[in-house]
């Protein structure tokens, strides 16, 4: 068993969830609340990591990271090197790629709450900042537990994107699903198997307590 | 608007519903990414393609699957013959009027495919050790794996670097300005190992080891260098002529003495149903127009054979 | 009287109002949001103004009401309009003034409460005092807690409570920040008599120190006389009468008011005659379908119409009496002959039908219908005193 590998892909899966939720709550807010009449454009956009193959996007990440493109030459220009084949790099991919997965549950608690318990907060004085710390998260803590559980099994298993921007690097970019491929092109099938498997309980592990959260399995508060 | 009287009630059990509702959406559609997922397997050089389109690759990919036809041969070959042998397969179909599908991927990849029963009539490995391995497992016909090429290691670098090979040689490399440099994983990639080598062999390799950084085969290590992500690749000569590459950067051949040959060797499939059409492909290699083909895209001609 | 144009009396704040309301919206099928559906048939268009103290809005569900309130409270934007709160403009679209709903210091209590469910008694109450230090928040949140008799539920999460104390929690939440406008929409609606009387009661005796304006929103006629203040009444985005419960739903000039104040009896008629000297005019009542019956005669209030004159006459089912045998000697000018059609029990109430050539329906108690021995097919005799008879201006299609 790789545990560098192991390590390296459960930091990666923490930093991802941890900057979906920061940035999927003011994401998912805006869908489920604008009245604009395009926001099923950006819904739409949201939603594509679902059925793109991860090696378009990954594709696409490689060209805007490298030297042909504007983005990449700000970046090179300001931290010395390319955002490909850098921890930092598979972040940006991994965020890309999961967002769905962190959008999608939040959007779905925050339609489930009742709008007269915002309404209720507006007119008590509350703004609409004040209203979503205090009334809107609240109530949907159970979508946001779910948003970070799904992002983090998704970039968990996440290999595609990390294949085409991560460039195998141990302990930087070698992530356990790159491992296992690496493993299998070198016909080492037996330690594929015990990668595969450590890979398969953690990720059945994240969706049975997901699953659990749902049915309520689990005790909380009595109005999640 | 909102309307009190038009809201519907959201108790708990709808919420709790509509959660595991989404959830089971997502799990769908994560699954069926993760077939797209599987799809990568053998699609290695789909961004290579984007940069160097050579129309028909994805539909001979498609094709495979259904088993070719009376007078078609399904070719399964190492990325690095991506335009090679399709110049060889072109100039056979025009010859013999049979049809020519080509499966890329890497060897390692293929030899897999074929040791689960891919429909492929013949093999073209980059390296000799993998048709070796189907050999041993009785996968190929007996005797029919031959070396047909020797492939080249190059420095590939974009077009406006400052590096001068021709004067420094390899040690070019150590510039303070080539942060990374590509190679194909040297665990499974023959050309990967050849640049492990040749890199050890000019002392350079304990140095230069940070920087690099590994491709799953010689199209995508190019293809790092492509995009502007690596300043330098250690990548297969056959690659330089592939239409367009020429304008996108330019190459240096390291020495064939710094490395152990890239020898190449091909086979028929066991259980290909087209072996006297696999055969007359294989001579038509052998040929001199064949071989003048492997020539004109880097394969020197074989020293032996086996 | 014009719709629209009810209890506006002359420039806002002359007379004393506290608050102002112009308000027009038109809602279209179009609009995007699922929620505007049920109410695309209609444009709201109401101008009121209020003085302190309480004052009823009443219509059925779908008229405008929750939608009145929350143009008010800057929840629903109208199209255009004019809102005035004592000195300060809240909405003029004129103007461009739109003053954000958490900045207009109005109290509202939505009808479905709107408790925050993940928050105890003591801080849903203090939720908006959040400006305010702590003592001075604790300090009034204990305040309204003893005064609205619901300081042993503070620890309490919304979904312990019971109907009643719910309603007082809300009321509390509103009050405890110091509204210059309270907005109640249907608050006691699923409450019993009894604790409904004592929560008005509470409210009346908070307000007596305060003198703000309150506008009740409810579609009960028995919450609209019970409560006995000054009503408006809203029909289908419009406003139809405005006055005291009494007057507007006694006395109703308009069918629609009519079947909102509970006209059971509501017919088609033609003036006939016209009597000067006794004050009153004969109308015949036309039946629904013209195969049905004859035709009643019944003397209604004179008024001014000529006789052919097409009217709508409103009767309630309480307001007739029923005989089983011929009265002689009555002030009551229509005595008509029939026989009872069917017989409806409903809580204590017996609805009689009696077809009179046309079909009746009267009210009476239980004991009046054993004493009577009322079954189907017995022959009885309606009396109607004339001022019962109450003409309608049909109601606008």
């Amino acid at each position: 068993m790789n545990w560098e590998a192991l390590a390296l892909t459960l930091r990666l899966s923490l930093f991802t969830a941890a900057a979906l939720l920061v940035l999927g709550l003011p994401l998912a807010y805006w869908i489920a609340f604008s009245q604009r009449r395009w926001k099923f454009v950006l819904q739409a956009a949201t939603s594509l990591p679902l059925v793109m193959p991860p090696t378009v996007l990954g594709f696409y990440l490689l060209v805007a990271f490298g030297s042909s493109s504007p983005l990449g030459r700000l970046w090179t220009a300001w931290t010395g090197h390319t955002l490909a084949f850098t921890f930092a790099g598979l972040v940006v991919g991994s965020i890309l790629y999961s967002l769905p997965f962190a959008v999608q549950p939040l959007v779905n608690s925050f339609l489930a709450i009742d709008p007269k318990l915002i309404d209720a907060s507006r007119v008590l004085g509350a703004s609409r900042l004040a209203t979503f710390f205090r009334v809107i998260l609240p109530l949907s803590a159970s979508g946001a537990a779910t948003a970070v559980a799904l992002s983090f099994a998704h970039t968990f298993g996440e290999f595609g994107v990390v294949l085409m921007v991560g460039g195998d690097i141990p302990g930087v970019t070698r992530t356990v699903s790159i491992g296992v491929f690496d493993l299998v092109e070198a016909g080492n099938y037996a330690a594929a198997n015990t990668t595969s498997l450590v890979l398969l309980g953690v990720s059945f592990a994240i969706l049975v307590m997901v699953y659990g959260w749902n049915r309520g399995a689990w005790p909380r508060a009595p109005w999640a | 608007m909102r309307s009190s009287q038009v809201l519907p009630e959201n108790g708990p059990p709808r919420r709790a519903r509509r959660a595991l509702l989404s959830a089971a959406v997502l799990l769908l559609a994560w699954s069926a990414g993760g077939r797209s997922r599987a799809g990568y397997w053998g699609a290695g050089t789909a961004p290579l393609q984007a940069f160097f389109p050579t129309p028909g690759a994805g539909a001979a990919r498609q094709a495979t699957a259904k088993g070719a036809p009376a007078g078609e041969l399904t070719i399964s070959a190492a990325a690095d013959l991506q335009f090679a042998l399709r110049a060889v397969a072109e100039g056979f179909e025009r010859k013999s009027g049979a049809r020519v599908r080509l499966v890329l991927g890497s060897s390692g990849n293929l030899t897999e495919q074929i040791e689960h029963g891919a429909p492929y009539d013949l093999f073209f490995s980059a390296d000799v050790e993998h048709p070796e391995r189907l050999e041993r497992e009785g996968l190929i016909v007996a005797d029919s794996l031959f070396v047909y090429a020797e492939g080249h290691l190059v420095v590939f670098v974009p077009k406006g670097s400052p590096l001068d090979f021709g004067k420094q040689g390899l040690a070019a490399l150590a510039e303070a300005s080539v942060r990374k440099i590509a190679i194909a994983n040297p665990r499974f990639a023959p050309y990967g190992r050849a640049a492990v080598e040749a890199l050890e062999h000019a002392g350079l390799y304990p140095k230069l080891e940070p920087r690099l950084v590994l491709g799953e085969d010689v199209s995508q290590t190019t293809q790092f260098v492509v995009s502007g992500n690596a300043q330098a690749a250690l990548t297969a000569e056959s690659l330089m002529f592939a239409p367009g590459a020429q304008d996108r950067g330019r190459y240096w051949v390291v020495p064939p003495a710094d490395y152990r040959p890239l020898a190449q060797a091909a086979a028929i499939v066991a259980r290909s149903g087209k072996q006297p059409l696999a055969r007359a492909f294989l001579a038509y290699l052998e040929a001199p127009a064949g071989q003048a083909v492997l020539a004109r895209y880097g394969f020197a001609r074989p020293e032996a054979r086996r | 009287m014009a719709a629209g144009a009810v209890g506006m009396s002359g420039s806002g704040g002359e007379d004393g109002s506290v608050l102002d309301v112009f308000v027009r919206k038109r809602f279209s099928a179009t609009a995007g949001s699922p929620a505007a559906t049920q109410e695309t048939r209609f444009a709201l268009d109401v101008r009121f103004a209020l003085p302190a103290g309480v004052t009823i809005l009443f219509g059925s569900s779908g008229a405008g009401k929750t939608t009145t309130l929350g143009a008010i409270a800057g929840l629903v934007a109208p199209d255009e309009g004019r809102i005035r709160l004592n000195d300060r403009v809240l909405y003029d679209s004129k103007a461009g003034i739109d003053v954000d709903v958490s900045r207009r210091s109005v109290g509202y209590v939505f009808q479905e409460l709107a408790l925050f469910p993940h928050l105890s008694v003591e801080r849903n109450i203090g939720y908006g005092l959040r400006r305010l230090a702590k003592p001075e928040r604790q300090r009034r949140t204990g305040e309204i807690l003893e005064s609205f008799r619901i300081g042993a539920l503070r620890r309490r999460l919304a979904a312990e409570l019971s109907g009643g104390e719910r309603q007082r929690v809300a009321l509390a939440r509103a009050l405890v920040t110091r509204p210059a406008l309270l907005l109640l929409d249907e608050p006691l609606a699923a409450l019993d008599a009894p604790i409904k009387g004592r929560l008005i009661d509470d409210l009346r005796a908070w307000n007596r120190a305060r003198a703000i304006p309150i506008l009740y929103v409810t579609h009960s006629r028995e919450e609209v006389l019970a409560l006995g203040e000054r009503v408006l009444v809203l029909e289908a985005g419009r406003l139809l009468a405005d006055g005291l419960p009494q007057e507007v739903l006694g006395a109703p000039r308009s069918e629609t008011v009519a079947q909102l104040a509970g006209f059971e009896n509501i017919f088609d008629a033609q003036v006939v005659a016209l009597h000067e000297d006794s004050g009153t005019m004969t109308c015949r009542l036309v039946p629904p379908e013209p195969a049905a019956g004859r035709g009643v005669d019944l003397e209604a209030p004179l008024a001014r119409l000529d006789s052919g004159a097409a009217v709508r006459v409103g009767i309630r089912a309480g307001d007739i009496l029923l005989a089983t045998e011929e009265p002689r000697g009555l002030s009551a000018r229509n005595v008509l002959r029939g026989a009872v059609a069917g017989i409806e029990e409903r809580d204590c109430q017996v609805l009689a039908r009696v077809d009179c050539g046309i079909t009746f329906s009267v009210l009476l108690t239980p004991g009046a219908r054993r004493a009577l021995g009322l079954v189907p097919g017995l022959p009885v005799w309606l009396i109607v005193k004339t001022h019962s008879c109450h003409l309608l201006r049909p109601a606008e299609r």
